[in-house]
């Protein structure tokens, strides 16, 4: 109902900002919405939570454990030696 | 203009987890208890298990804990994957279940999703309505980024980082912290409304400065 009325240009601030999750996950084209064309304050809303999740999905792996992590797996590994990997138990 | 929610094709998982070069073949020998192929494995894999648990838990000593706890778990478990998902996709998996094991245990996620159902004004999405100022778009550098995550209340981290960062589905968040699909979305837009006030703030102080 209220992404219905999303598409309404006499919407007030707060409707439209309270469809805006639901036309995300939607994936609503919001380009041509009536609502944005008069409104700059939220064009820049979702100009700036678009940016946001784009920037974030381009996110890499960039922080290294330090070496310690590794030798606590082996001597964990060594203590947990009287239990093999599933794959040659018996 | 596309929304920030796009489409999760089957391909996702694979652009985050592309195939590595010696992987099968260091799965089959760890598989078979060779200790130097789970540690090929290790190096493969742990930078973005170190990631992905630093991102969630914004704390270094915790993150390198629970780190050397997936890779034990890897250790255990790796004869029961099968191949049905790629061997990153399950790995990844089993790191997030391990970190949210822990966060059980501390009895933060819960606690967190909770209290962010219902938003201070601060993080209301209405704080905009009139304030006209700077967009963010083309502005903020990764370290920026990186730091305003950090800064999320844990609930909104939690599913902003598993969402919009490691990719996951709403129905697979939902599961993960046993919550409604309703509810993880609505965490990911407060989560994303807040990361706009962090950026805001962040660029208003450097402009002073």
């Amino acid at each position: 109902m209220i992404v219905m009325r999303a598409m309404d240009k006499t919407m007030t601030c707060a409707e439209f900002q309270d469809a805006l999750p639901e036309l995300f996950e939607i994936q609503a084209d919001l380009s041509g919405h009536e609502h944005l064309k008069n409104c700059e304050n939220c064009a820049a809303l979702v100009r700036d939570l678009q940016y946001i999740a784009s920037q974030a999905r381009l996110l890499l792996p960039i922080h290294d454990p330090s070496p310690a992590v590794w030798d606590h797996i082996q001597q964990a590994i060594r203590q947990d030696k009287p239990e093999p990997p599933a794959a040659v138990r018996k | 203009m596309a929304g920030p929610t796009q489409p999760r094709p089957a391909t996702q998982h694979l652009r985050r987890n592309p195939p590595i070069a010696g992987e099968q073949e260091a799965i089959d020998k760890a598989r078979e208890g060779d200790a130097r192929a789970f540690e090929t494995l290790y190096a493969m894999h742990k930078r973005r298990v170190y990631s992905l648990c630093l991102r969630m838990l914004g704390n270094v000593a915790e993150a390198e804990d629970l780190t050397q706890e997936a890779f034990l778990q890897l250790y255990r478990k790796i004869g029961t994957f099968r191949g049905d998902s790629a061997f990153s996709t399950w790995l990844h998996r089993l790191a997030v279940n391990v970190v949210l094991m822990h966060l059980r245990r501390k009895g933060l996620p819960q606690v967190s999703l909770e209290e962010t159902l219902e938003p201070s004004q601060d993080d209301g999405p209405r704080k905009d309505i009139g304030a006209r100022d700077l967009t963010l778009s083309g502005s903020i550098d990764r370290v920026t980024l990186e730091r305003a995550i950090e800064n999320l209340p844990p609930g909104y981290r939690l599913v902003f980082v598993l969402h919009d960062v490691e990719g996951y589905e709403h129905n697979e968040i939902a599961e993960m912290l046993d919550c409604s699909i309703g509810n993880s979305k609505s965490q990911l837009h407060k989560a994303r409304m807040k990361l706009r006030d962090l950026l805001r703030t962040g660029q208003r102080k450097e402009q002073i400065a």
